[in-house]
């Protein structure tokens, strides 16, 4: 064979040889082929190559993490797609958001889908959050993924919020005004105190959030940087830890004795280990468990691909179906040019921070600092007090089980409707006593009462079962019902100056 | 798997018919692809697709077109349907133009409601059609307009003398001359803007006097001066928009000018209206607009009734019919400004920002009832709103025949420091020889002259007295420290400053007919009669306020 031939065969070969090097062991066909294709894949690797049977299950996740990935990348897509329109100043950015509402092709239906898709992203990463608890997932060994999933949270919430100020109409400034204001809230104590002069946190919080005395156009360039690369990347990196956490710790939580209950393995799928056990496990000594033993391969497992994947994909496109079809019916907000001297009454902020605008209507540093901190510290000691195993892997395991559970939330309910209504009715200390010093109010006030209640409850529960479980089971149940009540009365029912209507029709006109 | 499998297929296939659904409404569902699909040329169909009018130096981008195809650049012979209608035939080629430059809206839209901007917090929606005019004001800025009297006095001026029997002017006169050759005189619709030759009448003259026979000497007869300069005033305004003009003259007859700026003239106190025709809707408050929440609808609801539209306004109303309203309304809405390059400004633009040619006419009329008749009233004879001092009759005779008009001059152009009247001699205000055109309107409608007063002060009497005389008879009107009330505040240093004894005894004496002011020498069932010694005591307690506050 001449040169010239070789060269010849070689082009020819080319496109060949170049499916072949991509996929490295050739086209992914057989459970072998494609187990080694998500081994070797930078993206894919973050699954594992094989997948327990249990962890397919729909009711195992409900497919909450992936859905609130995929609500992610929506919003990844369509809001690189937004920012080719987009304008981060405050002479522009209005109308830059109005020409992606009217001009731009297909403008509007992204901007919807994107502002659906973030909704859907909060909702999913609370629900699935509430689904790592009841399942008893943050246990040993995942304690320190569910801290990162805290985090996951955290960011979602300052993603959203951020964006809520970029179309820069009367909703935005006002919604972004109250949100800084509740960062301003320790002014409350400092203002007490009488020390503010010399100690502002909460002056300093705010002016790191805004970087101005108000809304302008040094908070509108900070909220923009945050929200599209910011917070992005944070959250991209905390999404990485996640995901590979997942797999380090023995990917999703099982029941002990999920083998038994998943059932046979159905006779198509190929089992791994007894192919070609003609390997050495070289990094077998850093392995933690028992998996790497010769002979007998973890046979409740398929291959993620493509098992897990069509489950993934399927969330995927569940999700995306979501978003677009409210994308398609609902057109996100768009009010009047941001105007600082008109202010909004009521002015609200985004809807999952309603429930805390609501409790710094009672007290602003405990709304605004004391419970969420308490809840945060609340919700991350939960994997370090509760050391138990029974119930792990199981919906609402452990001592009490469903049963408590329900009766948390016939608590969470009353207890905090109880105490809105009595304080919706009656009023609180200070229509009572005008003179009263702030502090006192700080203290004690109705978001510290419904706290207390919750508090002593879950207290009872823990001595009751002499459980922590059965006492974590009780406050976080309380808790998802007070963030509800609190949520939809700060939505639906407050008014002008906060004041309760049963209707927004029932609103004084000007 | 195979659940999984199916969760997949069915949720894809509903993704994929979403968007195929967006798609469509996208791509075939807009409106000004059906309109076009409508249209026909002489060539047959149109092409169906986006069409715009772009004109980067007056930065303006329209697609207004893809709907409103015959009004496009070259489209002038498409038909189909009452959208696809050419425009009627202007000055300013919308080809050239476009179209948002004179009638607003959003041109980057392709949706009906989102380019005319009938949408909810819509900022800057199209100019109502029934108010195209207000348009002109973007560049425009019509000079020398009077007061709608002047006005109609002119315009009749030009009926009366027949100039349409040759001329026409605004679609309406001039003769066509049998057998070809065009009309007999020139058509003069937009004299004001092109100018015109200022000796027309010795000219008409000479040619009626070369002429032996056809029109020439039959349809001219020799003008008078009066006459003459109502035709020239009535030319001025000749720019193919008097709908404009006479809303201009509408708001040159209600004094706005006294408190609001327009193109940096007029008063500080209210807002400066320069832009006012801009205002955005979505920031207004429509509470006590009744009709259709538009802004025109604010703009006229705020004329009835200031400060029930809105709070703590300090605009005395309106008082004005409603046609006038409309024509007011029209006017506001006109107060608009778009920043053109040198080469699009127009002529009156230059003329008025560059050169300080007046807006108003300069006839003292006019000055008067553009600046002053909103609180004097446009007789002169003064007003009263409720919640506000009462506004001063100016035109009072019994008041001017005691004043010279050095004391005129000097109360326009120092105001009444602490009152509503402001200081007219400003940069912002009023020239001098304008100052002096509404003096001589003011002489010229009460018949009165100018009198000067050698001996501006001779009272030497007891203030003490004057002070008990002043508590007991005039401290119910001009207050207790003669800060006013029901009667003006005579504790006024630019007030006291210029009267003169002899004005302020002739006052009191005699009083203010038409006004609530009494002559305190008359008899009366009211009051005392003041012997003339006391009302000189009352003059001297009024100088012990001077220089002290």
């Amino acid at each position: 064979m001449t040169a010239m031939e070789q060269f010849v065969a070689n082009l020819r070969a080319a496109p060949s040889r170049i499916v072949e090097t991509a996929f490295r062991s050739g086209k992914p066909e057989t459970d072998r082929t494609r187990s080694t294709f998500v081994f070797g894949n930078v993206f894919l690797h973050l699954h594992s190559v094989r997948t327990h049977r249990w962890s397919l299950r729909w009711t195992t996740t409900m497919g909450l993490g992936i859905a609130s990935l995929a609500a992610f990348l929506i919003t990844l897509v369509t809001g690189v797609l937004l920012m080719f329109y987009y304008k981060p100043f405050t002479e522009v950015a209005y109308d830059s958001i109005k020409d992606i509402h009217f001009v731009v092709p297909t403008g509007r239906f992204i901007r919807n889908i994107h502002r659906w898709a973030a909704n859907v992203m909060v909702v999913c990463v609370i629900l699935h959050m509430a689904r790592a608890f009841y399942t008893g997932a943050y246990r040993k060994p995942r304690e320190f993924n569910w801290l990162i999933g805290m985090g996951l949270l955290v960011v979602t919430l300052g993603l959203s919020f951020t964006g809520y100020l970029l179309p820069w109409d009367q909703l935005a400034y006002w919604a972004i005004t109250i949100g800084a204001n509740i960062a301003q809230s320790p002014r409350e104590v400092t203002d007490a105190l009488n020390i503010t002069e010399y100690f502002d946190p909460g002056g300093f919080q705010r002016l790191l959030l805004l970087g101005s005395d108000m809304v302008g156009p040094e908070a509108l360039i900070r909220f923009y940087l945050l929200h599209v690369m910011i917070l992005p990347l944070v959250l991209g990196g905390l999404m990485a830890v996640h995901f590979w956490r997942i797999r380090k710790d023995g990917g999703l939580v099982k029941p002990a004795d999920a083998d038994q209950r998943a059932g046979t393995t159905e006779e198509t799928v190929y089992p791994v280990f007894t192919d070609a056990p003609n390997r050495t496990y070289h990094l077998a000594a850093i392995v933690k468990g028992r998996t790497s033993q010769v002979g007998r391969g973890p046979e409740n497992t398929v291959p993620s691909m493509p098992h897990l994947f069509y489950a993934e994909l399927g969330v995927l496109m569940l999700t995306t179906l979501v978003c677009v079809l409210l994308g398609l019916i609902s057109d996100a907000p768009l009010k009047e040019l941001a105007n600082p001297a008109v202010p909004e009454n009521p002015a609200k902020a985004p809807w999952y921070f309603l429930g805390l605008q609501e409790l710094v209507a009672f007290s602003a540093f405990m709304g605004g600092i004391g419970i969420p901190s308490i809840v945060l510290i609340g919700l991350g000691l939960i994997p370090y007090l509760d050391r138990e195993k029974a119930g792990t892997g199981e919906w609402f395991g452990g001592p009490g089980g469903w049963s408590l559970v329900k009766q948390a939330m016939i608590v969470g309910f009353l207890s905090s409707l109880a105490i809105e209504a009595f304080v919706i009715h009656y009023g609180w200390l200070r229509e009572w006593f005008p003179n009263i010093p702030q502090l006192f109010i700080t203290a004690l006030n109705p978001g510290t009462m419904i706290t207390a209640v919750y508090g002593a409850y879950s207290v009872w529960l823990v001595r009751k079962y002499a459980s922590a479980r059965a006492g974590a089971m009780g406050l976080f149940t309380c808790f998802l019902c007070g963030f509800l009540v609190l949520t939809v009365i700060g939505t639906y029912f407050r008014g002008p100056n906060w004041v309760f209507y049963w209707s927004p029709s029932e609103w004084p006109k000007h | 798997m195979r659940k999984n499998k199916l969760l997949l297929l069915i949720s894809s296939a509903g993704v994929l018919v979403l968007l195929l659904a967006a798609a469509v409404e996208e791509n075939f569902r807009r409106d000004w692809r059906r309109i076009q699909s409508a249209g026909r040329s002489e060539e047959g169909p149109i092409a169906v697709q986006l069409r715009q009018v772009v004109n980067p130096s007056l930065r303006v981008q329209d697609r207004c077109v893809s709907c409103h195809v015959a009004m496009g650049p070259g489209e002038q012979g498409v038909t189909g349907g009452k959208t696809l209608v050419p425009h009627k035939a202007v000055v300013h080629d919308p080809a050239e133009y476009g179209c948002t430059i004179c009638h607003g809206g959003q041109g980057l839209a392709t949706e009906k409601d989102d380019a005319h901007g009938d949408v909810h917090f819509w900022p800057s929606p199209m100019i109502p059609s029934d108010s195209s005019y207000a348009g002109c004001g973007s560049c425009h800025a019509a000079l020398g307009v009077p007061n709608a009297a002047l006005y109609r006095q002119q315009s009749a001026a030009f009926e009366r003398l027949d100039c349409l029997a040759c001329h026409r002017v605004d679609k309406r006169g001039g003769t066509v001359r049998p057998g070809g050759g065009g009309m007999e005189g020139p058509d003069l619709s937009r004299a004001g803007m092109t100018g015109y030759d200022k000796d027309w009448h010795a000219k008409h003259v000479r040619k009626k006097e070369e002429s032996t026979s056809g029109p020439w000497t039959t349809a001219f007869a020799e003008v008078g001066e009066a006459d003459r300069k109502l035709l020239d005033g009535f030319l001025a305004t000749r720019v193919a928009a008097s709908p404009l003009m006479e809303a201009k003259a509408a708001f040159h007859s209600s004094g706005c000018l006294g408190c609001h700026k327009v193109s940096g003239t007029g008063g500080e106190e209210g807002p400066d209206l320069t832009r006012g025709g801009e205002k955005d809707p979505g920031q207004l408050n429509f509470g006590a607009v009744q009709d259709k929440h538009t802004f025109a609808n604010w703009v006229a609801e705020h004329f009835r009734s200031p400060s029930a539209v809105v709070a703590e306004s300090k605009m005395p109303p309106v008082a004005v019919d409603e046609k006038e309203i409309e024509k007011l309304t029209l006017y506001v809405l006109s107060l608009r400004r778009r920043d053109v390059p040198g080469s699009y400004l127009p002529k009156d633009r230059v003329k008025a920002t560059r050169f300080g040619e007046r807006e108003f006419a300069a006839d003292g009329e006019t000055i008067f009832t553009a600046f002053c008749s909103g609180c004097h009233g446009r007789d002169g004879k003064g007003r009263r709103a409720p919640g506000m001092a009462a506004f001063p009759a100016v035109a009072n005779a019994d008041f001017l025949n005691h004043v010279s008009d050095e004391f005129l001059r000097t109360t326009i152009k120092q105001g009444r420091p602490g009152r509503r009247m402001p200081a007219w001699d400003s940069p912002t205000g009023l020239r001098p020889a304008e100052i002096d055109a509404v003096i001589g309107y003011l002489r010229a409608v009460s018949a009165t002259q100018s009198k000067a007063d050698d001996k501006p002060r001779f009272v030497s009497a007891n203030a003490e007295s004057g002070k008990r005389l002043f508590e007991s008879s005039c401290s119910g009107c001009h207050g207790a420290k003669g800060e006013g009330g029901e009667g003006p505040a005579l504790r006024n240093p630019v007030l006291l400053k210029s009267a003169t004894d002899a004005y302020l005894i002739e006052t009191i004496a005699n009083g203010r007919r038409g006004t609530p002011m009494p002559g305190f020498t008359a008899s009366s069932t009211v009051h005392r009669t003041y012997a003339p010694a006391e009302i000189e005591s009352i003059v001297a307690f009024l100088r012990t306020w001077e220089g002290k506050k």
